[in-house]
């Protein structure tokens, strides 16, 4: 199957042994879309390098411009104004939903039911409007800066984004009703494509996939950064069955998000702190200067970020010598590339029906992955 | 009421005073009577086929404008609400041009519908999300046009066939999925006077040439030869098995509830007795609703042409015009299954509750009477503030509505439940659906044949039917279906402890290529 095949979701091939209609072995294969982001960021300055960083994921862009901009921070020491944060957390999590709202809407098609796309994109829409207020476009919203945000909130923004996201908490029980009460929906879902816990760990497997098996570890809760500690939520963690996360459990995860996320912006918007203080003016002069320092140094920059799938990380190494804008090494940790050959695993023994199913519901992106 | 189109009759007198002036005239005097015949049913057939084939377009436009009106679409697709529902803050006004008022009604109900389902929002900003009103001329119905174009798509592309399918069995598998698709219109009835061929057992005959399309499936699937066509023409054939003794058997229920094996006389047994089939084996409709989900292979049960899966399943290589005669015969498959269900079920071409309101006008036989009194109330109802007062106008003009129009407007009620299906279920798989017939279907099909005997010879008695006994069947089947609409295991869903886990499966070997290295 595979790489132009509805069943994919971006640009791969799953290779698979059937005997009849029943899976008997997978062998993904990945890389078709390798861009070479890393090398690429490597010839860069520090601040040019979050574009590139939007396009590693297209339906998630957001969480991956800032999960290097909190490495690059780390590596440069700038300290982010509370404003700023605040706004980043609204920003990401607008992208969580619109993100878990793209893939809901992938999945549902996958196993047969389209009117779930259409709602889905229809709830993705307002999200995209409220990004796009920020970041200026609707993919691609080059938003975060080193040291905080392109701009402050627009005026009326925060009535906006509560009425919308408002609207959002009642039009996702909508989805969910129709979804949870269709005996078909969970004759599809339930009981197929079993992911063990512990296997999940073993793997590396992270994000709403491992929570879906029980497993409480969220980036933003074990290891809190930016406010996320001082905001109001709960993570969201399934308890599986005794054979692991199946399907079912992992839209139920990913459908409590969503919510969770909501709630989260809305506590953003009621705890933000006054001022126009949310950036450093662009081409400060100080995180230039304070790079050549970092540099020479030796120093690394590296952060944990639950993005949309998983946990994003960023590797950063200082610019050395003749370099100091630039990074001397970039390396990226994408979730995805280490969940896709443990979804394939998870189908062996099922139908090639199943497929569909099973790999929809790991939330596979191929920009991410083959980076 | 008296069926007042008696079409064949006309068609068969028109015929038979042509043949006598013409070929009666002649030395083949004697032949007039079969040229008559040969030529009222030539008419027929063509009548048929026209009369299906012109509101089929109806199901098309149900299929995109309902379904795209559920799925809360954007743009033309709203056509038909936002016709009357301006939206995005502009309000619709046409129907204050129409001439003599007759917009006032329409008003009316733009005015309740914007009130109780309409889109006005306390949120300004969150009307761009609704703004999804047709802004285009509303009286080109619009998307209707869109099918001449996929019309005209389809034959301007070329037909290709691969090198290494089997070149005689793909062309000839469309023909067959084709014809034996045209060919059951043959048996509908349009209503007891308008119909093509009308044999002792058409029901038998037609339910024969029914099962014949999925061979041709089978046919295309593995004559592409393509792993996924092969997969889907497979996956047909298994379905059949599953869906087409339930089917047969629910039939049977309804032969032998009616006394007969003739499509029109059980419509007619349904009108002479009294009482719908519904009402009666509701089991039976609701049975026969799946199967003919099934049979026509539409969501939940279009395992054959997955598109997740199986790219498009068995027709994964076709193109062109065959394609598209193809898709239309699934259409016209679909229309087959509708039109038989409101034959068998809803009174064919009886109008509802027809003896009550035709009972109201005096003298049924004046039908100039009935547009008469119709007129003066459309006039005095236009006159007057309250277009409630026009209530009655439509009871009058109902009476003269022709049974045919009856039976399309129910055929298309159905389609309109058929697109509803689709719109709400996801696909199910081929082990589950195999299961389902077998383990569910199957069983209750022969609870709905012994419950059909059981009425036939121990409930009726000739004539009517004693109205107590349909009245509690439908009571019981009403709260049935509440009841398990209501079937929410909360517990099992708190304890995850999975009731609908049906994986039976064992996992198969894992090769040394396997990831556990």
């Amino acid at each position: 199957m595979g790489p132009q095949h509805p069943m994919t979701h971006g640009l791969w091939t799953l290779k698979v042994k059937v005997d009849g209609e029943t899976v008997v072995d997978t062998v993904p294969d990945l890389g078709y879309i390798h861009r070479g982001v890393e090398k690429i960021c490597e010839s860069r300055d520090f601040t040019k390098i979050t574009t590139y960083c939007d396009r590693l994921c297209y339906a998630s862009a957001n969480t991956w411009a800032h999960s290097y901009i909190y490495a690059a921070e780390d590596l440069l020491e700038v300290e982010v104004p509370a404003r700023a944060e605040h706004i980043r957390v609204i920003a990401v999590e607008l992208q969580r939903i619109a993100s878990h709202l793209m893939w809901l809407g992938a999945f549902c098609p996958d196993i047969g039911n389209l009117t779930a796309f259409v709602w889905c994109l229809r709830e993705r829409e307002m999200m995209m409007d409220l990004l796009q207020e920020l970041g200026g476009s609707r993919l691609h919203y080059n938003f975060p800066r080193i040291g905080g945000v392109k701009r402050d909130l627009p005026i009326g923004f925060a009535m906006r984004a509560r009425a919308k996201l408002n609207l959002f908490l009642d039009r996702i029980q909508e989805t969910e009703q129709m979804l949870d009460e269709s005996t078909v929906f969970l004759v599809r879902t339930q009981g197929v494509g079993y992911a063990k816990p512990e296997e999940m760990v073993n793997h590396g497997v992270t994000g709403p996939n491992v929570r879906a098996g029980g497993v409480n570890y969220d980036i933003r809760w074990a290891h809190p950064y930016s406010v996320y500690d001082e905001l109001d939520w709960d993570v969201s963690v399934e308890r599986p069955s005794i054979k692991g996360a199946d399907c079912y459990d992992r839209y139920r995860v990913r459908v409590d998000e969503m919510r969770q996320s909501a709630r989260m912006c809305l506590d953003a918007l009621d705890k933000m702190p006054g001022g126009a203080e949310t950036h450093y003016s662009e081409g400060d002069p100080m995180i230039l200067t304070k790079a050549r320092e970092r540099a020479e140094e030796g120093k690394t920059g590296f952060h944990h970020f639950e993005d949309s799938r998983g946990e994003s990380m960023f590797y950063l190494a200082g610019g050395g010598e003749q370099r100091g804008k630039h990074p001397y090494r970039i390396s990226i940790r994408s979730p995805m590339f280490i969940t896709i050959p443990y979804a394939a695993r998870c189908m062996i023994g099922h139908k090639v029906a199943d497929i569909p199913a099973i790999m929809g519901s790991f939330d596979p992106c191929i920009g991410e992955t083959d980076r | 009421m008296e069926d007042w189109v008696v079409f064949r009759t006309w068609v068969g007198d028109l015929t038979q005073m042509i043949a006598e002036a013409t070929v009666g005239q002649t030395r083949f005097h004697e032949y007039s009577d079969g040229v008559a015949s040969v030529m009222t049913e030539s008419i027929m057939a063509v009548t048929v086929f026209a009369t299906i084939m012109g509101t089929i377009l109806a199901l098309l436009w149900i299929e995109r404008k309902f379904f795209a009106r559920i799925m809360d679409r954007r743009g033309a697709t709203m056509a038909l609400r936002s016709l009357w529902v301006g939206e995005g803050g502009q309000h619709a006004d046409w129907y204050d041009d129409l001439p003599f008022g007759t917009g006032k009604p329409i008003r009316w109900l733009n005015n309740l519908l914007n009130e109780k389902a309409g889109n006005a929002s306390d949120y300004e900003t969150v009307h761009r999300t609704k703004d999804r009103g047709y802004h285009g001329v509303w009286w080109l119905l619009p998307g209707m046009i869109q099918n001449v174009a996929d019309g005209m798509k389809f034959m301007t592309k070329e037909w290709m066939v691969p090198a290494k399918a089997d070149k005689f069995i793909f062309e000839v598998a469309p023909f067959i999925i084709i014809t034996s698709t045209v060919m059951i219109f043959a048996f509908i009835p349009l209503s007891s006077n308008i119909y093509s061929a009308n044999p002792e057992l058409s029901l038998l005959f037609m339910m024969a040439i029914f099962g014949i399309a999925p061979f041709g499936v089978f046919f295309a699937g593995w004559s592409s030869n393509n792993k996924y066509t092969l997969l889907g023409g497979i996956r047909s054939a298994a379905q059949l098995t599953a869906y087409e003794i339930p089917l047969l058997v629910t039939i049977l229920s309804l032969a032998v509830i009616s006394g007969s094996l003739n499509i029109i006389e059980i419509a007619e047994f349904q009108i002479t007795s009294g009482v719908w089939n519904i009402f009666l084996l509701p089991l039976g409709a609701a049975l026969f609703l799946i199967t003919m989900v099934a049979e026509v292979e539409r969501i939940p049960f279009d395992m054959p042409e997955a598109e997740a899966e199986l790219v498009e399943g068995w027709w994964t290589e076709y193109g062109g015009m065959r394609w598209g005669l193809m898709f239309a015969s699934e259409y016209l498959r679909c229309y087959a299954a509708c039109l038989l269900f409101a034959i068998f079920f809803l009174g064919a071409w009886e109008m509802p509750f027809g003896d009550t309101i035709t009972g109201i006008i005096p003298n049924q036989d004046l039908i100039l009477g009935a547009i008469g009194v119709g007129l003066i109330g459309l006039a005095i109802g236009l006159r007057s503030e309250f277009p409630v007062l026009l209530a009655p106008v439509p009871l009058v003009f109902i009476s003269v509505i022709p049974p045919t129009a009856w039976l399309l407007f129910k055929a298309w009620f159905m389609f309109a439940i058929f697109v509803w299906i689709r719109a709400s279920l996801h696909r199910i798989r081929s082990d589950q659906i195999l299961e389902f017939g077998w383990r569910w279907l199957l069983p209750l099909s022969l609870v709905n044949l012994a419950i059909a005997f059981w009425l036939r010879l121990s409930i009726w008695q000739g004539g009517e039917w004693p109205l107590l006994i349909p009245g509690l069947i439908t009571a019981i089947a009403l709260i049935l279906f509440i009841i398990l609409g209501m079937d929410e295991d909360k517990s099992a869903m708190e304890g995850r402890t999975r009731p609908y886990s049906v994986y039976t499966k064992s996992k198969g070997p894992a090769s040394p290529r396997s990831h556990d290295r």
